[in-house]
């Protein structure tokens, strides 16, 4: 097998985190205002009830989900799904590049940079994402301890000054607008489908579903945490405040003596978002693999990565018109790709039970 | 073998690469060529901004003091305009990300504060954790006097608002995302310590914590015109508006500016982003042991017959709101213990053992005190409609389906309590 369970529970406690600290915070402030967290939280819900459907499947066959898309519409069906499959893996990675590109540049430099410097990315974006599954889960290995220190770092930096009344009261924010903040973030939920492109390559042992499902609940709660603490810190100015993870332990007494010592932590923490960013383009190269009979990997990565790297210098500074037409519109995507189609993979010939 | 060496090379490349992207790669900047904004003052002169820039510029030096403090003026319409300025004669990107100190001169009182410190909220331009402070005169006078106590005027300035004199209750210590986190909170109020320069070696007369002081001296009646005198000429200010402009060399530079301290002890109040009032010592402090997180503080008062100093430990303040029957009932805590620090009479040392067993009547002169300068800070909070006590926001929080009914007449219909509590130490 290629990829274990441990790896799998390690990708979705630190990816799903680290996929949450920049942009997403201020995006749903923006919208849900103090009860940002239970727009975040409704999201969260109907994803974890997807993870735990999709892993329990996993218990019932020991397909892949392209052999479950073969046996049951044929190979043409199942390409044309992993086709699409691959371009909602790029578009769903194309805000999170973009807004990375942005943090990069507003954090780690003291003046205002030139896109190329962000440009280095994608060499390394190439020579990962044509890696296959075995590749994912080392990283996974390597990046949880890292994630895990950073983040317990960041938060006991941030903790003493947060001050949770601002969070009341609660439930006042009209649901339209509560709601409004759950569809509008939608775009960043794509756990369900890695777990979909994880199916048949992992060797599912009784209790895994659990283990799988919990991981991404523990997840879920480190965010709904850190969203609570950011506006326990900032209160009503959370809107303006970008890129959120950098600004949460300014407060630290220590910062004052010492300097930026959450930069330390930041630039570790970044080693993890870049894995996070490569997943996806991983999993968009094995789509197309798929989808296309090609085999050579190396290439399809260059050909992907290429698209991404013409995006990001065209978009350079259009990120604020991206970033609203996936708000607007990609939950419909996401709505299909990591709902619909994660529980209708149930009605699949499924064959043996393992 | 071949494969593996490509693999090696590529590895090698990408951490090449990555070397650049995580460090300033061409940015590297020639430190003897650049320089760091610490402090700004804000003013306002015929509507437009003057911000004045405490520059840290580093000198090539074998050893010892090797960075050179200047101001450097700017102006225009907003505080961007004024440090695209400030930037065109530094050459430096300014982000102010070293600034820790935002004052703010007199001549802002009639604006809205937010309108003259906007920019410092914008995406990314400052990261709201310099300390704001509003001082008496200009801006850009105060930051020009010498200190007696350190090189740096705004490292002065900036320690008597200290966290550890913030918890003896004597400074109202504000950052940025303080007042700003207040202000657009339901209250609409924010605070901020109110600067005062003064001839060292002096103080002001007077007990009872009214003494934080002295002779006043240099900025009554200059402007920051006078500062701009010692300069070496002004240029047109940045922006649309740009107005006279100059570099200041009449601070800690070399000038014949005399040396002054700082204090701290009053306090100005906003609401709606207008402000409002000084509080005077006596009142900043009787807000700040409610406002404030407490360790020791000192407190004076007088009873019928003497003068009396308490050390107070295991010191908590607080603003506590309950709504009965639609009656909103605010009360205000403070607990302590006490101890006798000093009183106006010749010391006994025989005595001396008992200061730690206070008698209950001098206890509750204490008390008595504390409940008459509460009293006080709520008038005025009343009379100029500043909650800078949080009582809207603990309406809001706590009482919500009340908030919209009582928030016009809350303090007309507000209900005053005290819980004061101060006992012996021992």
């Amino acid at each position: 097998m290629k990829i274990n369970v441990r790896q799998i529970c390690f990708i979705m406690a630190a990816y799903t985190v680290v996929a949450r600290l920049l942009l997403f915070p201020m995006e749903l402030s923006n919208i849900s205002g103090r009860d940002y967290l239970f727009s975040a939280l409704a999201g969260f819900a109907v994803q974890t009830v997807v993870i735990w459907a999709v892993a329990y499947l996993c218990s019932r066959t020991q397909k892949t989900f392209f052999q479950l898309l073969e046996d049951t519409f044929g190979n043409i069906v199942a390409r044309i799904i992993y086709g699409l499959f691959a371009l909602f893996f790029m578009a769903g990675t194309l805000v999170p590049i973009l807004e990375h590109k942005l943090y990069v540049h507003a954090i780690f430099y003291d003046t205002l940079p030139s896109l190329t410097v962000f440009l280095p990315f994608f060499f390394f974006a190439v020579f990962a994402a044509s890696k296959g599954f075995k590749n994912i889960g080392r990283s996974a290995d390597i990046c949880f301890p890292l994630f895990a220190l950073c983040f317990v770092f960041i938060m006991v930096m941030s903790f003493g000054e947060a001050k949770f009344a601002e969070l009341l009261p609660v439930f006042k924010t009209p649901v339209t607008k509560i709601f409004g903040g759950t569809v509008a973030g939608a775009y960043r939920f794509v756990e369900p489908c890695w777990l979909l492109m994880f199916m048949g390559h992992f060797e599912y042992k009784k209790g895994d579903a659990a283990k799988i499902t919990v991981s991404y609940a523990v997840a879920a709660a480190l965010v709904l945490l850190f969203l609570a603490v950011l506006y326990g810190i900032y209160g009503s100015i959370t809107p303006s405040r970008q890129f959120a993870v950098s600004k949460t332990a300014l407060y630290f007494p220590a910062i004052d003596m010492l300097g930026r010592i959450d930069l330390l932590v930041l630039y570790v923490m970044e080693i993890v978002m870049l894995f996070w960013l490569v997943l996806n383009i991983q999993l968009a190269v094995q789509c197309i693999s798929e989808c296309t009979g090609y085999k050579d990997k190396f290439i399809i990565s260059l050909a992907v990565n290429a698209v991404f790297i013409v995006l990001t210098v065209t978009l350079d500074h259009k990120f604020s018109a991206v970033q609203g037409f996936f708000a607007s519109w990609f939950w419909i995507a996401t709505l299909l790709f990591t709902v619909i189609f994660p529980l209708c993979a149930w009605a699949l010939k499924k064959g043996a039970k393992r | 073998m071949k494969r593996k060496l490509t693999v090696i090379l590529y590895w090698v490349i990408i951490i090449a690469l990555l070397g650049l992207y995580f460090t300033n790669d061409f940015g590297i900047v020639d430190i003897h060529k650049t320089s760091i904004i610490t402090a700004i003052g804000v003013d306002i002169e015929n509507d437009e901004v003057l911000v004045t820039a405490e520059v840290a510029a580093p000198q090539p030096s074998q050893s010892g003091d090797n960075i050179k403090y200047t101001q450097i003026q700017g102006s225009g319409l907003n505080i961007a305009d004024a440090m695209n300025e400030i930037k065109s004669k530094t050459g430096f990107y300014p982000r102010l990300q070293f600034c820790k100190l935002v004052l703010i001169g007199d001549s802002c009182k009639e604006h809205e504060l937010f309108r003259v410190l906007g920019c410092l909220y914008r995406k990314n331009y400052s990261e709201l954790t310099a300390i704001v402070a509003m001082c008496k005169g200009n801006a850009a006078d105060m930051l020009a006097f010498k200190s007696p106590v350190t090189d740096i005027t705004s490292e002065s300035i900036l320690n008597i608002l200290s966290h550890e004199l913030e918890k003896t209750a004597t400074v109202s210590v504000a950052n940025l995302k303080d007042i700003a986190m207040k202000a657009f909170s339901p209250s609409k109020a924010c605070y901020m310590p109110y600067i005062e320069s003064n001839q060292p070696g002096t103080s002001e007369n007077g007990g009872n914590g009214e003494n934080i002081g002295g002779e006043q001296g240099g900025q009554s009646g200059g402007s920051s015109g006078g500062n701009q005198a010692g300069g070496q000429g002004g240029g047109q200010g940045g922006g649309s508006g740009g107005g006279e402009s100059g570099q200041s060399n009449s601070g800690n530079t070399g000038g014949d500016m005399q040396a002054m301290e700082f204090t701290a002890a009053k306090t100005a109040v906003f609401a709606d982003g207008k402000f409002k009032t000084i509080l005077q010592e006596k009142q900043a402090f009787a807000m700040n042991t409610l406002k404030n997180e407490l360790d020791t503080i000192s407190f004076g008062f007088d009873t019928e017959e003497k003068h009396y100093t308490f050390g107070l430990k295991s010191v908590k303040g607080g603003v506590d709101l309950k709504v009965k029957d639609g009656i909103p009932e605010v009360t205000l805590k403070f607990s302590a213990k006490a101890q006798i620090q000093g009183v106006k009479e010749k010391v006994n040392p025989a005595k001396t053992i008992n200061d730690d067993v206070i008698p209950e009547d001098i206890l509750k002169s204490a008390a008595d005190e504390l409940k008459t300068r509460y009293t006080e800070i709520m008038e005025i909070s009343k009379t100029t409609e500043c909650d800078f006590l949080d009582i809207k926001s603990l309406l809001y929080r706590n009482y919500y389906k009340y908030y919209e009914a009582l928030e016009p007449v809350l303090f007309e219909r507000l209900k005053l309590n005290f819980d004061i509590n101060i006992g012996s130490i021992n």
